[in-house]
C-alpha cells in the first residue's frame, strides 16, 4: 500500500468535511422544523390541510432525493416570480439549492417519523394533562412533544445517518462535499479502491460519531425506564 | 464379561427403548447422573418430578434435540453410533439421527405446529418429505389421524386459528403419522388452560389403550395413577424411585416422592 | 399545445423515451433486487452463524455499506470494475480502457447496498420464527437442508415480505444514483429531456411522477402480498 498517497488522500478529502457537516447540520435543522409544521398538518383535523401534509409526505417520500435537487437547482429559475426576486441572488448559489432540497426531503420522511411517535403518546397521560388544566402549546410542549420526542428517536436516528449519506448528492449540483471531491481524485488518479477506503472512513467516523450522539440522548432520555436506583 | 455384554445388548435389542447411564451438563450444571430406563413394548411410563430435576432435558436426550455427555441409546434394537470427543459424545452419524428421530414421536408443551402450513399440512410434511411417501396416501391417512383426534373439521385451518387444546391434538397427530415406535411427551398439557386438559388427556388414553409405547413427563396425577404402568420419579438429575402405580402411590413410597405428591394435594 | 408535443409519442415527443426509461428503472431494480438477495441471504448467515470470523465479516459488510453514501458506492463499483476489466483486457492482449456495461456497473452497486439492507431483513425474519417449531423440525427427522427448505426459508420470506418491500423502495431510489453513469434510466433520461428542450421544470415534473406512479405501484403490490402471507396470522396480526 502506497501511504504517501493514502495520506494526500485523506487530507484533501478531509478539508472537504466542513462543507459535508455544513450542508448535514443545516438540512437536519430545516428539515425538523419543516417537520414539525408538517406533522402538525397531518394530524390537523381539516381535511385540506390534513390532505396537503399527506401529498407532501406522498411526494417526497416517494421520489429519488437527485430529482428533487435538480427540480430545485435548474427548476426554480423557470419561475420568473422568483427569478425576478430578491431571493434569486440567494436562490441561484448551488449550496443554498442543495440545502434547501435535503431539508425539503427530509421533512418529509422526519414528519412520518414523528406521527410515529406521537400515534404512541397514551391517551390517558394527555387526558390527565387536560385534567389539571393544561391545553394548546402548553400541553404540547411540556407532555406530548417529550413523550413523542422519546419514542421517534431510534427512527429519528436512523434517518439521520441516512442524511448524511444524502449530502453526497450535492456534489451532482456543483458542491463539493467529500463524495464530490472523492470522485474527481477518482477520475485523477484512477486509484479507486484507495480513495473510496478513505472517503467510506470519514462517512463510518460521522455516522458512529452521531450514532454515539443519539444513544447517548435515548440513554438520557429513558431514565424512568431503568430500574429504580437503590437507596444506600 | 464379554458374555455379559452380549446378554445386556440382547435385551437392548428386544425393547422398544432401552437408555443407558445417561449424563448431562450443562456448563457445571450436571443436570442429568446417570439415567437407565427400559421400555418394553405398549409401556406407558410417567415421569414425574420438580421443576429442574431434570426431566424434560431427559427427554430431549432422547431423540437426541440435546446430546447427552455420556451413555448409550437404544430404539427399537438399533444403537445411536457415539465418538468420544473431549469426553463428550457426538453422533457419528447426522443421518442415523435423522432415522431414529423419525421414529421417535415428540409431543411438546408449547405444541410447535408449524405456523405457515394448515393441519394437515403440518400432519403430512414428515411422511411426505421425510419418509418419501406417496402424498396421496399420507393425506388419506392424515384425515383418518385427524378424525380419531377429534379435530377433522379444521385440517384446512391454520395452527394460529385453533384452541391451545386443538392445537396439541394436531400435535399428537402429527407425530402419529410418523408412525413412530415410541412417542414421548414433554409435559403435553401444561400449557393448556384447565378446561382443555381433559380433551388432549383423552386422547392420550386411547394411544395408550392401542399399546403405544409411551414416555410421557407430566404433572397429571390422574394420568400417572390411571393410565401408565410405570411411574418414575426423578430427583435432582437421578432416578428416586420407580415403579408400578399402585407401589408408587402407596405407603411403600419414597419419603421424596410422597412429599412431592402431597405438595400437589395442597 | 407545445407540451402535448414535447412529452408525446411523435417525433418531437420524449413520452416513449421517458417509458422505456421507466422500465430500464424498473429492470435496474429487480435485478439488484435479485443480487441482493442472494448477497443478503449469505451475509444473514454469516452473521447468525456459529463462527466469530464469519460474524464480524458480516457485520463489516452491514456497516460499510448501509454506512456510505450510495453515490460513493456507485463509484467504486463502477471505475473500480472497469479498471478490473481493463486490467484484464491489457493482460490478454488489448490495449485502451474497457468500461464496465453501466446496467452491470448499476444493477451490481445498487444490489450490493441492498443486500445490506435485506441482510437484515432476513435476520430478523429468522430470529422471528418460534425456535419451536425448528425443533419440532429436528423432532421429527428433517436434515438441514430439508428444515431449511421446507420451515425456515417459508417463514423467513412470511416475515421479510414488509421488510422486502422496503428495500425494493430504498433501491428504486437508489437506481436513480445509477444515472451518473450514463445508464438510461428514468433520472437520466429525464436529465437529458429537461437539458435539450430547456424545460427543466417539466420534465423534473415528469419525472418524478413517474417515480410515484413506479413506488405507489409496487406499495400497493407488496401490501397485498403481506396480506395474502398473513393468512395463517390470527387476524388481530394481519390487522396490525
Amino acid at each position: 500500500m502506497d501511504f504517501a498517497f493514502l495520506f494526500q488522500t485523506m487530507k484533501t478529502l478531509l478539508a472537504a468535511v466542513p462543507m459535508t457537516l455544513a450542508l448535514f447540520f443545516l438540512s437536519i435543522f430545516f428539515g425538523g422544523l419543516l417537520a414539525l409544521l408538517i406533522v402538525w398538518m397531518r394530524v390537523a383535523k381539516n381535511p385540506v390541510v390534513r390532505n396537503f401534509a399527506k401529498g407532501y409526505i406522498f411526494v417526497f417520500r416517494g421520489s429519488p432525493l437527485l430529482i428533487q435537487m435538480f427540480l430545485v437547482f435548474y427548476g426554480l429559475g423557470q419561475f420568473g416570480f422568483i427569478r425576478y426576486s430578491f431571493l434569486w441572488p440567494f436562490l441561484r448559489e448551488p449550496f443554498v439549492c442543495a440545502v434547501l432540497s435535503l431539508a425539503l426531503c427530509t421533512g418529509g420522511y422526519t414528519a412520518e417519523i414523528f406521527r410515529g411517535g406521537l400515534r404512541a403518546v397514551p391517551a390517558r397521560e394527555i387526558e390527565a394533562a387536560r385534567s389539571i388544566g393544561m391545553s394548546g402549546f402548553l400541553l404540547v410542549r411540556r407532555i406530548i412533544g417529550p413523550i413523542a420526542f422519546r419514542h421517534a428517536l431510534p427512527a429519528y436516528s436512523t434517518e439521520i445517518v441516512m442524511m448524511v449519506k444524502s449530502t453526497a448528492l450535492a456534489s451532482l449540483v456543483t458542491v463539493w462535499e467529500v463524495t464530490g471531491v472523492a470522485q474527481r481524485l477518482i477520475s485523477q488518479t484512477y486509484r479507486t479502491m484507495e480513495v473510496f477506503l478513505c472517503a467510506a472512513a470519514i462517512y463510518l467516523v460521522l455516522n458512529f460519531l452521531i450514532l454515539q450522539a443519539t444513544a447517548l440522548l435515548e440513554h438520557r432520555l429513558s431514565r424512568h425506564r431503568r430500574a429504580a436506583p437503590r437507596l444506600p | 464379561m464379554l458374555q455379559d455384554q452380549q446378554i445386556d445388548n440382547a435385551t437392548a435389542t428386544a425393547n422398544r427403548l432401552s437408555v443407558r447411564n445417561i449424563r448431562k451438563s450443562f456448563g457445571e450444571l450436571e443436570v442429568l447422573r446417570g439415567i437407565s430406563l427400559e421400555a418394553h413394548d405398549g409401556d406407558v411410563i410417567s415421569i414425574l418430578g420438580s421443576s429442574g430435576s431434570g426431566k424434560s432435558t431427559f427427554l430431549r436426550c432422547i431423540n437426541l434435540l440435546e446430546i447427552a455427555d455420556e451413555g448409550e441409546i437404544w430404539v427399537d434394537g438399533e444403537q445411536i453410533q457415539m465418538v468420544k470427543k473431549q469426553g463428550k459424545n457426538i453422533p457419528v452419524s447426522s443421518r442415523q439421527v435423522d432415522h431414529i428421530r423419525a421414529e421417535l414421536g415428540m409431543v411438546f408443551q408449547s405444541f410447535n405446529l408449524w405456523s405457515h402450513m394448515t393441519i394437515l399440512q403440518n400432519l403430512i410434511e414428515g411422511p411426505v418429505h421425510v419418509l418419501k411417501r406417496p402424498r396421496a396416501e399420507c393425506i388419506a391417512e392424515a384425515e383418518a389421524l385427524l378424525e380419531k383426534v377429534g379435530i377433522a373439521e379444521k385440517r384446512h385451518a391454520y395452527p394460529a386459528h385453533l384452541s391451545g387444546g386443538q392445537q396439541q391434538r394436531a400435535a399428537i397427530a402429527r407425530s402419529l403419522a410418523m408412525k413412530p415406535k415410541v412417542m414421548l411427551f414433554d409435559e403435553p398439557t401444561s400449557a393448556l388452560d384447565p378446561e382443555l386438559v381433559g380433551e388432549v388427556l383423552r386422547v392420550m388414553r386411547s394411544l395408550a389403550e392401542e399399546g403405544m409405547t409411551m414416555l410421557v413427563v407430566t404433572h397429571e396425577m390422574s394420568f400417572a395413577r390411571n393410565v401408565s404402568n410405570r411411574v418414575i420419579f426423578m430427583r435432582e438429575g437421578q432416578i428416586d424411585s420407580d415403579g408400578a402405580p399402585e407401589t408408587m402411590f402407596s405407603d411403600a413410597a419414597s419419603p421424596a416422592f410422597r412429599q412431592f405428591i402431597g405438595s400437589f394435594r395442597g | 399545445m407545445w407540451i402535448f408535443e414535447v412529452l408525446g409519442f411523435g417525433q418531437k415527443g420524449w413520452g416513449g423515451l421517458l417509458i422505456v426509461a421507466a422500465l430500464m428503472t424498473l429492470c435496474v431494480t429487480t435485478v439488484a433486487l435479485i443480487i441482493g438477495a442472494i448477497l443478503g441471504t449469505m451475509v444473514a448467515a454469516a452473521k447468525l452463524s456459529g463462527n466469530k470470523f464469519l460474524r464480524t465479516l458480516g457485520n463489516i459488510y452491514t456497516t460499510v455499506f448501509r454506512g456510505v453514501p450510495e453515490l460513493l458506492i456507485i463509484y467504486l463499483i463502477y471505475f473500480g470494475g472497469s479498471g478490473a476489466v481493463t486490467a484484464i483486457g491489457r493482460y490478454l492482449g488489448y490495449e485502451g480502457f474497457l468500461g464496465l456495461p453501466s446496467f452491470a456497473a448499476g444493477a451490481l452497486a445498487v444490489g450490493i447496498i441492498s443486500g445490506a439492507y435485506q441482510a437484515e431483513v432476513y435476520r430478523g425474519a429468522f430470529l422471528a420464527i418460534p425456535k419451536g417449531e425448528l425443533e419440532a423440525a429436528e423432532a421429527i427427522g428433517m436434515h438441514r437442508g430439508l428444515r431449511f427448505r421446507r420451515i425456515i426459508a417459508p417463514q423467513v420470506l412470511r416475515f421479510a415480505i414488509p421488510g422486502i418491500g422496503n428495500v425494493w423502495q430504498l433501491s428504486l431510489k437508489d437506481s436513480a444514483l445509477v444515472s451518473v453513469t450514463g445508464l438510461a434510466d428514468l433520472m437520466r433520461t429525464s436529465q437529458v429531456a429537461a437539458g435539450s428542450t430547456r424545460q427543466y421544470l417539466l420534465f423534473f415534473v415528469v419525472g418524478g411522477c413517474l417515480y410515484l406512479v413506479l413506488t405507489a405501484l409496487s406499495d400497493r403490490l407488496f401490501t397485498g402480498a403481506e396480506r395474502r402471507a398473513n393468512r395463517s396470522m390470527p387476524s388481530s396480526f394481519s390487522q396490525a
